[in-house]
């Protein structure tokens, strides 16, 4: 029973951090229609940039985040911008654009391999604490986790319902055509999704960074998951994002409970598989 | 020299992956990213079975390419129900799945070390343990592979797998098994990356999980972009070029790590510049052929077939009390319609009133939620679109949705029914019947489009066609489905007087030979000319029926379309 519990917290904690990374993929694809690719290597960059912040130059970690997330704004919307925009522009078939995001994706990955090295860049002296709730022991990474993602997923959804551009990225992501025709400038509505996209992938970034530090097959596992969080969802849905993010946490974690650690993934994407021949529009339909 | 020959034997197996993925890829256009854990299902099946069970090299080869055509045929399931990028994220959770797998089954895969010691291939007495003799077989091989990928990119199944790719619901509305299609396409490309893999396991001796990690799938990508989506001599060109600049880039002195990471970085900026600044690749795929003399010369005038037995004015196809619910909204609401051979009926009514959903309902592209459809008085409600056109029912859309990336001509041959060369196995061990029907039916193609007036156009790219010539291919390919139930969406709208003089008398000639011709129409000019019989919809179902004059003279219904 106690291990259950402790797989539960594990879980939870785990499938915030992927709802997080999916609700950031989810708000530029729903939007956009863009399958964002380099979202893990942008999330990668972030938290090297941090790191790098931090350990070189001696930030205080509050501030780093804050320059991680504004450097992944920027990065976000310059792949818009210089990557995929020109080849929406000329109508390009998706899968062009798709092929360009893997393109873009394994320029950056690589780069920063060659950049940071292949070692991975912990924080020096970053503690955090451990707590007993009844038998089952969490980390502050663990809470900190939770709490970051309730507090981000809350302002995204204020900030589409109630936020200058929150109807109009509402509008888009309903009907593009549509909302060109009433008049919705479509071009800064993609740079204002991308860059709060990136923005909440660096926030993601800055949970890894304290959690287990950067490495290079972050980026990969990060767009991999949030991919699999709004499919699983349903595209076009911020709250089916978050809760197949959830979900393939919990999935991940109490697979563990009968099998050994390694396998915690396979589960989870034979989960994504089943889910896919079941219901393909996802868990909750996107509006 | 070793050295050199091991350079193109890598070649030849990249050769093979990359034309086996450009099937799936570049001719049915289902985007899939797990071509990497194929080619590793491939060489881990032979390294399993020759090092722990001792079977034959051959014999575990085979048993490691029918079982990939199977873990393929498996993947293709969720791409029956789902396209696009949905696709993409289950294949990729394959290609990850097998990659765990293969790092985590120890006993089985060795995990992260890898199999050693697979025995190499025999052939003749000689053991192909230098790179100098497994060249002549990987090289006869990759040979044998293109010219059988080749014959199947240029018959009629490749054919139907560039439909499909162009438009999937066009493709079932000529009645093309999409489902078929699509599982064959993965299979055999799988099956086809695994003997890639098979040969590469004993060729090195040893594999491990990194030579199949997701980076080999985004190289041999990066193989077919920079040749050609969908042109396999380009696939070819492709993979001999980026297996052969790393080889370059190792004379500049760079440390090993770094070389590595800089040569996926530049493949990377390669296919944003290509996709950049040329989209098609090297070799853009052909649209145009030129026409085979005799072909031309046996076209003569377009006859339709004559119908074996058909009464004039006996109900063929007609739905019966058609239900159609999408969530709260209803689409039709108790449809009642009967189509008469050799008469044209026309459908009119306001948008929304249910017309175009009503083709799609008797078609098989909806589902009724009650009601029936009966053909000649045999049910045919649930049967699914391309079986329903084989029963001899075949629609247009209001959209065309035309084969655009295909010649004229071939969305007209696309559309024949009963071609032998739809069946893989007649492409490959009845060539020569496939072949004559082929020729037959270019010359009945010819024959049909000289009857619409796009003869000129036969070899031409369909996406190159001024909008009449469009609709008049739509007819084309709907006459090319000899079906005896023609239902026409919207055929005549937008069309200048010139091609419109030009259709009506194929439409009233296709009636007098016996089809029923159904139609949906605005102008009621229109209809009035060429349609024996009118519906007028409203609401999603079916208010008044009867001869043209008759129900324009009814002022209330006039007043309520005209408004």
């Amino acid at each position: 029973m106690d291990l259950i519990l402790q797989l539960l917290a594990n879980g939870i904690s785990n499938g915030s951090q992927y709802a997080l990374l999916g609700i950031g993929f989810g708000l530029i694809f729903g939007t956009t229609g863009i399958v964002h690719f380099a979202y893990g290597p942008v999330f990668a960059a972030s938290a090297y940039v941090m790191w790098w912040l931090i350990a070189a130059l001696g930030l205080p970690f509050p501030v780093a985040v804050v320059l991680g997330m504004a450097f992944a704004a920027g990065f976000g919307v310059l792949a818009y911008l210089v990557i995929y925009e020109p080849l929406v522009e000329r109508g390009s078939p998706s899968f062009v654009v798709l092929v360009a995001s893997l393109g873009l994706f394994i320029v950056i990955a690589n780069t920063l391999a060659i950049v940071f090295g292949t070692d991975a860049k912990t924080l020096p002296d970053f503690s955090y604490g451990i707590y007993f709730l009844g038998d089952v022991v969490v980390t502050g990474v663990q809470i900190a986790q939770v709490l970051v993602f309730m507090a981000v997923a809350l302002a995204l959804s204020a900030f589409l319902k109630y936020g200058t551009w929150g109807s109009a990225i509402r509008a888009v992501t309903d009907n593009v055509d549509m909302a060109r025709i009433v008049g919705i400038d479509t071009r800064k509505v993609a740079i204002v999704v991308f860059a709060i996209g990136s923005m909440i992938s660096a926030i993601a970034a800055a949970n890894l960074l304290v959690r287990e530090g950067a490495s290079t097959h972050i980026g990969f596992f990060a767009v991999f998951y949030a991919f699999i969080a709004v499919v699983v969802g349903g595209v076009g849905s911020i709250r089916g994002a978050a809760i197949g993010g959830l979900l393939l946490g919990l999935v991940e974690s109490t697979g563990m409970w009968k099998l050994p650690t390694e396998w915690q993934s396979t589960i989870a994407f034979l989960v994504l598989f089943v889910v896919m021949l079941w219901r393909p529009t996802g868990l909750l339909r996107g509006n | 020299m070793d050295y050199f020959y091991h350079v193109l034997v890598m070649f030849c197996l990249y050769a093979i992956l990359a034309t086996s993925f450009n099937v799936v890829i570049g001719l049915a256009g289902l985007f899939a990213l797990s071509h990497a854990a194929f080619y590793a299902i491939g060489a881990y099946t032979t390294a399993i079975l020759t090092t722990a069970y001792g079977v034959p090299v051959f014999v575990a080869m085979a048993i490691g390419v029918v079982l990939t055509a199977a873990v393929g045929a498996v993947a293709a399931l969720p791409a029956l129900r789902v396209g696009g990028h949905y696709l993409v994220v289950v294949t990729l959770a394959l290609q990850v799945i097998v990659i765990d797998i293969l790092r985590n089954a120890q006993g089985l895969t060795g995990g992260p070390d890898g199999i050693s010691g697979i025995p190499r291939i025999v052939l003749f007495g000689q053991s192909l343990s230098t790179p100098g003799s497994f060249l002549v077989l990987a090289a006869i091989v990759a040979t044998a592979i293109y010219f059988a990928l080749r014959l199947l990119a240029v018959s009629p199944f490749g054919r139907a797998l560039r439909a499909m790719r162009e438009n999937e619901l066009a493709v079932q509305s000529v009645g093309k098994n999409v489902v078929a299609l699509k599982l064959i396409a993965f299979a055999l490309s799988a099956g086809t990356a695994a003997i890639a893999g098979s040969l590469l396991a004993h060729y090195i001796a040893f594999v491990s999980p990194q030579s199949f990690s997701i980076d080999e799938t985004i190289l041999v990508l990066a193989m077919i972009i920079l040749g050609g989506t969908g042109n396999l001599f380009g696939a070819v060109v492709g993979a001999f070029i980026l297996v052969l600049l790393p080889e370059i880039l190792k004379f500049l002195d760079l440390p090993v790590g770094t070389a590595d990471l800089m040569r996926n970085a530049f493949y990377g900026l390669m296919l944003i510049v290509i996709l950049r600044f040329r989209p098609e690749g090297l070799f853009p795929e052909r649209y145009r052929y030129t026409l085979p003399a005799e072909a031309e010369q046996a076209a003569g005038a377009f006859q339709l077939t004559p119908l074996a037995n058909f009464e004039n004015g006996a109900v063929t196809l007609a739905g019966e009390n058609l239900h159609k619910n999408f969530g709260g909204i209803v689409a039709a609401n108790g449809i009642d319609i009967e189509l008469r051979a050799g008469l044209v009926t026309g459908l009119i009514g306001p948008n929304g009133a249910g017309k175009t959903t009503a083709f799609n309902l008797l078609t098989g592209f909806l589902t009724p939620t009650s009601g029936t459809i009966t053909l000649r008085g045999r049910p045919i409600t649930d049967r699914r679109p391309h079986r329903i056109v084989h029963s001899g029912v075949a629609r247009s859309f209001q959209d065309l949705k035309l084969f655009r990336r295909m010649s004229v001509l071939d969305n007209v041959l696309v559309a024949f029914p009963n071609q032998f060369g739809d069946k893989l196995h007649n492409v490959y061990f009845r060539p020569g019947a496939v072949a004559a029907q082929e020729r037959a039916n270019i010359a009945r193609a010819l024959e049909i489009l000289e009857f619409v007036g796009l003869r000129e156009r036969a070899s031409q790219e369909a996406d190159g066609l001024s909008y009449a010539e469009e609709k008049l291919l739509v007819i084309a390919r709907l006459l090319a489905t000899e079906a005896e139930v023609l239902l026409l969406d919207e055929p005549l709208s937008g069309l200048d007087p010139n091609t419109l003089a030009r259709v009506l008398p194929i439409v009233r000639r296709l009636a007098a030979q016996g089809r029923t011709v159904c139609l949906i129409e605005h102008n009621l000019d229109v209809i009035r000319e060429v349609c024996d019989v009118a519906a007028y919809l409203d609401g999603g179902r079916v208010l008044t029926i009867g001869r043209p004059e008759e129900l324009m003279k009814d002022p209330q219904l006039l007043e309520r379309y005209i408004q």
